[in-house]
């Protein structure tokens, strides 16, 4: 049943001179007005981008652009020098929503154990080892509807850890987390980072990144 | 370097049944009530027709049917609904597998909470109208036949309402005009097999659809999806 | 050589010039619409012989058979419009397809209407389950769930896309609809009057007939292109074509 396929490891570069994701002249129009755009950004290996605004600026739209869920009205994206389309990153992202895509009446480890067998998973991680590594030991066979909101985000932040994927969308991810939770956040961000993973990250607020400075691009009504 | 393991094809589908079948299971109560709808209508009839058994029987065949479709309609909107509303539809529609086929899973774990049940009590329902024993056969396999059908078909405009708001009217309006083959294949089986004539060429009609839905329909599922969430 | 079409269609589907386009041949349609339909009702109501069968009762074909054909025809348009629209995404496709649906419903009950009061006449019943009517009905439903699912979205284009892929379905169904009624019916042997029988028409009949075929069908060129004119203008209310178009109005 299981079938090892040759995924692109985390630990080489993406192919050489094309970045990993590249945005050109990028814009979405809602009624024929501007929610955003035209955007252009490029993301390396290695590299985290943060994209600010305030509510209504339009961090969601393009998260959901960047995921493949939703087309842009104007302008083109790039996967490691080829344009995007539905299947060809995927595997290689992972997004993280305002919906955790979490089922309440499952566990959390019922519902890890589903993401893998859809995305697949590191080696090297297990369920057990990803819930501990954010804060969730011994809730593991608690359905989820009886977690609180940090909670669930805390669950929904392992699958981060166990699906091998070099890009991380992270729309919003420090909402509804304590201070430790968004601690956590960062250091898996960090440790991401380091390993030559990249991320796109979505906020209102500061982000306490000590890798490096990362790219900002900032949405404004 | 960190070593991935991806998963299969057969491995995804498997992941994709084990949870909606748990998750069906968790909230058996839901599963229930569609066989709780089709017994209490099917004991409606009587009470407005009068328990005259000739009469009964000659209608029992397409009440059951009709029943169990309204029953299955009753069920449908929950097919994605729980999925849309929580995020693990775009959880899926992200993941390295064809959309087409987890779909597919998704439909065929539905139908196994909703639709089987459904057949498991139509002989009861028949026998309360007084379908011929003889029947019952005939009936089931055309159940067996008409309501994974109706269950793809579904599946497709689900996946077009995806975008609305709850709307369990609109999901009747739009499958009427698609079961009707169904309803009429299905019935006329069992009205040719209640009169003693060879049934089993309407048999066969809803056989050789269901194979063409089974390729095709969970493609349209995936393709309305895509537009039905594309906003 | 043919080149000139995709060009010429191409900036056909430009909204502010089919917006022009529209408007200027809207006045000439609906013009010829009438005038053909008052000399087809006069050809058939008043100029044509009564038949020796039905008397005058069957002079309703002359609305009941241009209606039918329309609501295939409209049906038949909305499908290759839908098919443009989710291939191409050309936005004046989604408004051609969803400003069919109504007039093609429209259609569609005048057929049913006519259908059943002439069936009142023949046969001395409203409603008969004749194998064209059921196609009819059903036909009905694949209109309506259409227009329903289109006015369920709050984003117009979006309901437009997917309204446009229900009615590519619906394409698919309408045949597989059309033969498994004529099975039932010869299954279950009812009443299986034609509503038009294989008899030959006579000249005098048939002039009436296709000319008011003919008004249907700029009617509802007329009735597309209103409808797909104040769509367009709400689509694209944020354009500067439309705020000048806008600004003349003020002005005039």
């Amino acid at each position: 049943m299981n079938t090892v396929a040759s995924a692109p490891s985390l630990d080489t570069p993406a192919q050489r001179g094309a970045p990993l994701l590249e945005a050109r002249a990028l814009a979405f129009y809602r009624q024929d007005e501007a929610v955003f755009g035209p955007l252009d950004f490029s993301l390396t290996a290695s590299e985290l981008m943060l994209i600010e605004g305030d509510n209504g600026s339009g961090k969601t739209t393009l998260m959901r652009i960047l995921t493949g869920l939703l087309r842009p009205e104007e302008g083109e994206l790039f996967w490691r020098g080829e344009r995007l389309t539905w299947d060809r990153c995927s595997g290689e992202v992972v997004f993280l929503g305002h919906q955790l895509g979490l089922k309440a009446e499952l566990s959390a480890r019922e519902n890890l154990a589903f993401t893998i067998g859809l995305h697949g998973h590191r080696n090297q991680s297990g369920i057990e080892q990803a819930l501990t590594q954010v804060g969730l030991s011994g809730l593991e066979d608690e359905p989820v509807r009886k977690l609180s909101a940090g909670q669930k985000k805390r669950v929904a932040l392992a699958r981060l850890l166990l699906v091998p994927a070099i890009l991380w969308l992270l729309d919003e991810p420090y909402a509804n987390l304590d201070r430790a939770g968004i601690e956590l956040v960062d250091v898996l961000l960090e440790a991401h980072i380091a390993h030559g993973g990249s991320a796109l990250v979505t906020s209102h607020g500061a982000v306490q990144f000590h890798g490096g400075e990362p790219q900002r691009i900032h949405l404004h009504d | 370097m960190i070593e991935t393991r991806r998963p299969g094809l057969a491995h995804a589908c498997a992941a994709v049944l084990r949870r909606d079948l748990t998750l069906a299971w968790r909230l058996r109560g839901d599963m229930v009530l569609p066989v709780l709808y089709a017994l209490i209508v099917t004991s409606l009839f009587p009470f407005a027709l009068g328990p005259e058994n000739a009469l009964l029987r000659r209608i029992a065949g397409g009440v059951v049917l009709v029943t169990i479709l309204l029953a299955m309609l009753l069920a449908m909107d929950a097919m994605f609904r729980s999925d849309i509303e929580d995020g693990s539809l775009e959880q899926l529609m992200l993941a390295p597998q064809p959309l087409a086929v987890m779909l597919g899973m998704k439909i065929l774990a539905h139908w196994l909470a909703t639709a089987l049940p459904l057949i498991v009590v139509a002989p009861l329902l028949a026998g309360m109208l007084h379908l011929p024993a003889t029947v019952i056969p005939v009936l089931l396999a055309a159940l067996l036949l008409a309501t994974p059908l109706l269950s793809l078909l579904g599946g497709i405009l689900v996946a077009l309402t995806a975008g609305t708001r709850r709307s369990g009217m609109l999901l009747a309006l739009m499958l009427l005009p698609l079961c009707v083959p169904v309803v009429i294949f299905a019935a006329g089986a069992l009205a040719a097999a209640q009169e003693g004539l060879p049934w089993i060429a309407p048999i066969a009609w809803l056989g050789a659809a269901l194979v063409l839905a089974v390729v095709l329909a969970p493609l349209a599922c995936a393709a309305a999806l895509r537009i039905a969430l594309d906003s | 050589m043919a080149n000139w079409i995709p060009l010429w269609l191409h900036k056909l589907s430009s909204p502010p010039v089919f917006y022009r386009f529209a408007g200027s041949l809207r006045p000439w349609a609906i013009t010829l619409a009438v005038l053909l339909g008052v000399i087809a009702l006069y050809g058939g109501l008043v100029l044509a012989p009564s038949d020796y069968q039905q008397g005058n009762d069957y002079r309703i074909i002359f609305i009941h058979v241009p209606c039918a054909w329309m609501s295939l025809f409209i049906y038949g348009v909305m499908g290759v419009a839908a098919f443009i629209a989710l291939v191409w995404r050309i936005k004046l496709a989604e408004v051609i397809a969803m400003a069919s649906a109504p007039i093609g419903a429209a259609f569609t009950f005048i057929t049913l209407v006519t259908g059943s009061l002439w069936g009142e006449r023949m046969w001395g019943t409203w409603w008969t389950w004749d194998a064209r009517l059921t196609s009819e009905l059903v036909l009905l439903f694949l209109y309506l769930g259409v227009i329903a699912l289109y006015h369920s979205f709050e984003d117009r284009r979006q309901g437009a896309r997917t309204a446009a892929f229900l009615a590519l379905i619906g394409i698919i169904n309408v045949p597989i609809v059309h033969f498994s009624v004529n099975w039932w019916n010869t299954l279950h042997q009812g009443s299986t009057i034609r509503l038009l029988g294989p008899s030959t028409i006579a000249t005098s009949m048939l002039w009436p007939l296709l000319t008011m075929m003919a008004a249907t069908k700029l009617y509802y060129i007329a009735s597309l292109f209103g409808r797909a004119r104040v769509d367009l203008l709400t689509l694209e209310s944020g354009k500067d074509w439309v705020r000048q178009i806008a600004q003349n109005e003020v002005r005039g």
